[in-house]
């Protein structure tokens, strides 16, 4: 599941994940890993642009969650 | 049946983790259980060593930061490292909640004798609605992560095996998660990161090792 982090992410995916990042409310903050502070849109939208440890991170959750849609044990709606 | 829970408080995140358990402690403690609870300065290495060597508690539930060797209390003092002092977890059921605890630290711990471990194979996430900190409980955005991750410490507390109180948490994912892509809530967007936490939740048992 877990990317290599010297791989490098397509700039489609990048592009794909901003555009999805655009659409969460502005004011959310996202708490991830060893971070103290929890990080902004604004935050994450540049952690995935530069391609740092964090952005890398947060465009292999997003990507990992839209290649398992189809796959989700999702529980039967009533 | 005895409970250890170390529950931190020193930056944004501990915030949310130490509120979110407050839950646990006062399940257990209506459940008649003999609970330790360290929070805050007393979630310190010497506390969690000297209680874990002495009490010896069935069940062991860290919240803090971590990696793939560590898992930290307050002002991130280190608590438990793998292969330093990870034995003390021997006999028992230990659910931590910190990142990449499932890697190393966790395997360690069962190899070292650890009933069993559940915990996560890479980082832990959740989101805030920046608004909130004052009430965390009230956080919508965060109450999908710990309603899910509460669930495995709720289970064992009621007396339940780490793979049944796995296998549970599982379910609420499974429903928090199909609630939130059917409905038309500002929270949906957390689901990608909720899928994240549920499939990187692992349960190692000492057969397993």
């Amino acid at each position: 599941m877990t990317t290599d982090n010297t791989e490098k992410i397509s700039q489609d995916a990048i592009n794909l994940v901003i555009a999805r990042l655009k659409t969460i409310p502005s004011n959310a903050k996202l708490s991830i890993g060893g971070e103290k502070e929890t990080l902004s849109i604004e935050n994450l939208i540049e952690e995935v642009k530069k391609q740092s440890e964090i952005g890398k991170k947060v465009v292999e959750s997003q990507m990992f969650f839209l290649r398992s849609l189809q796959d989700l044990p999702l529980a039967p709606t009533n | 049946m005895s409970i250890l829970i170390t529950r931190p408080l020193h930056d944004a995140v501990t915030h949310y983790l130490y509120h979110w358990s407050e839950s646990l402690v006062e399940k257990a403690k209506s459940k008649k259980l003999s609970v330790i609870d360290l929070q805050k300065e007393k979630a310190s290495r010497k506390l969690v060593e000297s209680y874990l060597e002495k009490q010896h508690p069935d069940t062991v539930i860290f919240n803090g930061h971590g990696d793939d060797v560590c898992v930290t209390g307050q002002d991130e003092e280190v608590l438990i490292e793998a292969g330093k002092n990870s034995y003390l977890l021997k006999d028992k059921v230990v659910y931590m909640r910190a990142c990449d605890s499932g890697k190393v630290l966790g395997p360690k711990s069962v190899e070292e004798g650890a009933e069993a471990f559940i915990g996560y194979k890479e980082l832990f996430r959740f989101w805030t609605d920046g608004e909130s900190i004052h009430k965390p409980l009230k956080d919508e955005y965060a109450k999908p992560f710990f309603e899910t991750s509460n669930q495995v410490a709720l289970s064992l507390i009621k007396g339940k095996s780490a793979k049944e109180s796995h296998d549970d948490s599982l379910k609420v994912y499974t429903k928090v998660i199909s609630d939130l892509l059917t409905s038309k809530s500002s929270n949906s967007f957390v689901v990608a990161d909720l899928i994240w936490n549920m499939y990187n939740q692992v349960c190692l048992e000492k057969q397993e090792i």
